[in-house]
């Protein structure tokens, strides 16, 4: 395909822009069109298929050089460490216990240094089983070092898609770069989307610029065994696997000037001074985002902070947003509240966070179950909403 | 200046230069005990550690030990003028990644699984990183720093290391060569007297020929090469 | 353009250790058969330098064969997983992938078709070796996977019918009856027919052999590498006891190796008949030579 290869500053920012109303699986397919990706590797499990559907669809046309369903998906993730480490640029995507069941070898890519980008499509994870969106299955990922970027829209999913690309083959990052956003509510619904015209793409990956030595016999040295040994403790020191712990883990907070270089940094906030905030992440920042507009309407203080990456958590930068708050409200699709967890064990006032609203199992996020939050930290007097 | 990476032990578990919050420098700057400065100013204290202190060395790495790109013939040869300037300086490679068994010899290499027992060996104070990918880079020079008071210097292909006392980045072979000229008037402003000696071989390399050996020459020892056939050789080391 | 990665700089050739300068100048790169090779072990360097493994380890022999008949080391990446045989793939002048655990057919398949998409002109040899455990049991779906899909490479399985090195326990490829760890009692079930279940799965070339002649299990390796070059996945189901776990005095390792030929490890060797043109092909047969 003859295509017209740039940087991702130049596809991102400067590159002219058409407006396309496309559902957010086509947002993440259009995204991998544009990053000159050689190999996806796909399995079904809703609602990812949808988007490995249209990157089979990308390799037919020729905008992906190879792809092929695999058998399930620790088979997928595993086949993926192998590609990366012969030197190409990977993608797959996965939702729920397709995340889970493919875990395994998702967790152990970073200490592998592979370079890929993994689409996260959140699902219900059984059980009990349900094919709709809670994103529960991103708190198995908190621990792994991966970098954790989250969408709120159609939009976020296409520059975080685009964007993880470039991040995850940085010689001072190169660990996997997830790209998480929810299935159904972002995968199947529409939205604008801003994007590059598709002869422009991203310049190709280049294996000899990274950390570690490509396993393609071309790169030295020959005796090579590039993976964390087997501790055998008379020929090697156990610190080995320590330092090598740490290394991926200072790979994961070198992403972070990545992300403000490519997607205006990790959080954003709107209304800075405001005493009551909402901060969600993904999908969820949507609705807090209507509920801060509601809130302004009323007269009521209230600001905004979304949190786009969750991995490196962007802990200097929410302390400072939420210094002089009154209360944050923490909206999340999951039970746990993963998120409401990493925020409260971030900041030193720590009593501010008001534990919900919270749905899972599928539920959507009425802005009225935030608003009643709101109202709550004003002691307001507010109705109680039936479900 | 501040020394947030300084000169080790640290002890037990190091806590990584990067999560203490030393960051990679931009392009065109170094690295100086963790702060960013101008390239000078880490090369010139590079220096004076490969001058004042005991034993320094060169590790060269993969990269540019084997032959396999355009530019590596150039790079070594100025990592050879560099080695050549400093007073009692060897070289020790670090050829390969994997953890050898049963262990190296020290003397003859550096291995990224346990870089103290080459360092602590040859009792080395100070110590140049090049050539060496990036990732068993910043292992070494942490466990370096966790475990033993040596002086090291990163010269990167790359972006730098946060870990080495001294990282300057983008390094190609007239950086090296820079490098070598300060150090040469560093080491004029000491006032130490050096003629350029190149470091000796590796002390594993034999001074004989082995290509014309034959089982023969082995005498009575031929046995324990090649064993005759129906014959079980009991007696071992 | 591969052999530059195994040629020194010629400025730090003397500052490399002795190994690695015996690999250079005196190793099996860039070399054929008829000057280096299994049966020519002894006047070369090898590839595998010292390992760890048991002493009467017959898996430790076969892999000592198995590198030195490899027909181009300079192209070969090799792929492990957890178990004894990685300990000493390991400390060989290949490239070598640490599998998770049994994954390895699966890192084959991308591994693979990667080398395909960046070297279409060139043979990148990837050879999968790994234990019963690894490739029968816990990797199951992923070996099979792997040949049902027709992925070009060579799977090797070093069976010594035991989880060596976990402790000794039970494996899938452990006969029937055999009081291992977690079978106190005696496994219950019979020992997988591994190569039927490769030829089944598609494999264009498949034999199960106990490695008791060097020539010949090199000539079967060789056979395996070039099959899988351009026709299809292919399979060495191979006998590498473990005389830890079953207790076979050292001395006698290589008399169990030659009795195991005689029952479940009878030498079989399956081919397609394209297989079969293309060994044809690339071994002509002497009397052809002679005829000259």
């Amino acid at each position: 395909m003859n295509k017209e290869l740039h940087d991702i500053e130049y596809l991102l920012k400067e590159a002219p822009k058409k407006k396309h109303f496309i559902t957010g699986a086509q947002a993440m397919s259009e995204a991998v069109k544009r990053a000159s990706v050689d190999m996806a590797i796909a399995y079904p499990i809703t609602p990812q298929s949808e988007v490995m559907h249209l990157v089979g669809d990308l390799y037919a046309e020729g905008h992906v050089t190879e792809y092929y369903r695999a058998e399930e998906e620790l088979g997928t993730m595993s086949a993926v460490a192998g590609a990366a480490r012969a030197g190409v640029r990977m993608f797959t995507a996965t939702s729920g216990p397709g995340l889970l069941r493919g875990l395994e070898a998702i967790v152990s890519w970073p200490g592998h240094r592979i370079p890929a980008v993994l689409g996260v499509l959140t699902r219900v994870v059984n059980a009990p089983l349900s094919i709709q969106p809670d994103n529960i299955e991103m708190a198995y990922l908190l621990h792994c070092g991966i970098v954790m970027l989250h969408a709120e829209n159609q939009q976020d999913t296409f520059d975080m898609t685009l964007a993880a690309f470039a991040i995850t083959e940085k010689v001072d990052v190169y660990i996997p770069v997830s790209v998480s956003t929810e299935g159904f509510f972002v995968t199947h619904a529409k939205g604008y989307v801003e994007m590059p015209d598709e002869k422009l793409a991203l310049t190709k990956h280049d294996p000899y610029a990274a950390p570690v030595p490509v396993m393609d016999n071309e790169v030295p040295p020959a005796r090579i065994q590039r993976d964390a040994p087997v501790q055998k403790s008379n020929f090697m020191s156990y610190l080995i696997h320590s330092v090598w712990q740490q290394e991926i883990w200072d790979s994961n907070r070198r992403a972070m000037k990545y992300i403000y270089q490519y997607l205006g940094g990790p959080i954003e906030v709107v209304n800075p001074d405001a005493d009551v905030f909402v901060l969600a992440s993904g999908c969820a920042a949507a609705q807090a985002r209507e509920a801060q507009r509601y809130s302004a309407n009323e007269g009521l203080n209230v600001g905004l902070v979304k949190v786009r990456a969750i991995r490196p958590f962007p802990e200097t930068e929410i302390c400072a947003a939420l210094k002089n708050a009154k209360a944050v409200i923490i909206p999340e699709h999951n039970i746990e509240g993963w998120l409401s967890k990493e925020v409260r064990a971030a900041i030193p006032n720590g009593g501010i966070v008001v534990n919900g609203p919270r749905v899972y199992g599928g539920m959507t996020l009425p802005v009225e179950l935030i608003m009643k939050e709101i109202y709550d930290a004003y002691g307001m007097e507010s109705h109680v909403l039936q479900a | 200046m501040s020394k947030k990476v300084n000169v080790g032990p640290v002890g037990y578990m190091p806590q990584s230069a990067p999560s203490m919050g030393v960051e990679l420098s931009p392009e065109g700057k170094g690295l100086l005990y963790g702060e960013i400065v101008e390239e000078e100013v880490a090369m010139k204290e590079a220096a004076k550690a490969l001058l004042t202190m005991e034993n320094p060395t060169i590790f060269p790495g993969p990269q540019v030990l084997w032959d396999w790109k355009d530019d590596v013939a150039d790079k070594t040869n100025a990592i050879l003028e560099l080695a050549s300037e400093i007073p009692n300086c060897r070289i020790i490679p670090m050829p390969d990644y994997r953890p050898k068994y049963p262990k190296i010899d020290p003397e003859a290499e550096i291995n990224p699984n346990h870089p103290n027992l080459t360092i602590l060996h040859n009792r080395i104070k100070a110590c140049i990183f090049i050539g060496v990918h990036c990732h068993y880079a910043n292992l070494s020079l942490r466990m370096i720093r966790s475990g033993a008071d040596c002086f090291t210097i990163a010269m990167c292909a790359f972006m730098g290391h946060e870990e080495a006392m001294a990282s300057i980045r983008d390094v190609h072979a007239s950086d090296v060569r820079r490098f070598k000229e300060i150090l040469i008037q560093v080491r004029n402003e000491l006032g130490i007297e050096h003629t350029p000696t190149m470091p000796p071989p590796n002390p594993s390399l034999p001074d004989e020929k082995w290509d014309d050996l034959s089982p023969a020459d082995y005498g009575e020892y031929r046995h324990l090469i090649m064993s005759k056939k129906g014959e079980h050789v009991t007696d071992v080391e | 353009m591969s052999l530059q990665y195994m040629v020194p700089s010629a400025n730090f050739k003397k500052y490399l250790p002795k190994d690695y300068v015996e690999l250079v100048d005196h190793g099996p790169f860039g070399r054929d058969a008829s000057e280096v090779g299994a049966e020519k072990i002894g006047t070369f360097k090898e590839l595998v330098e010292e390992h760890p493994m048991c002493s009467g380890c017959w898996m430790a022999y076969f892999i000592k064969v198995f590198f030195a008949a490899l027909p181009n080391p300079e192209d070969t990446v090799t792929i492990g997983t957890a178990g004894c045989g990685r300990l000493a793939i390991s400390q060989a002048a290949v490239p070598f992938i640490y599998g998770n655990y049994g994954d390895q057919n699966a890192i084959a398949s991308g591994l693979t078709r990667a080398f395909r998409l960046r070297f279409p002109d060139r043979n990148k040899d990837v050879i999968t070796i790994a234990g019963d455990g690894g490739m029968m049991d816990i990797g199951f779906s992923m070996t099979m996977h792997a040949w049902i899909r027709q992925e070009k490479f060579t799977t090797i399985m070093l069976d010594n019918e035991v989880y060596g090195n976990t402790g000794g326990q039970e494996s899938g490829m452990s006969m029937k009856g055999a009081i291992l760890k977690m079978s106190p009692t005696g496994k219950k079930f019979d020992k997988m027919p591994a190569t039927q279940l490769a030829i089944a799965a598609g494999c264009v070339y498949v034999v199960r052999m106990s490695p008791t002649n060097i020539k010949r299990t090199a000539k079967i390796i060789r056979r395996a590498i070039f099959a899988a070059r351009e026709v299809g996945p292919t399979f060495l189901h191979v006998y590498t006891s473990c005389n830890i776990e079953y207790s076979i005095p050292t001395q006698d390792v290589f008399q169990d190796a030659k009795d195991r030929e005689k029952d479940r490890f009878k030498f079989d060797e399956y081919m397609t008949d394209e297989v079969a043109a293309l060994i044809e092909k690339l071994e002509p047969k002497k009397e052809k030579k002679a005829a000259n």
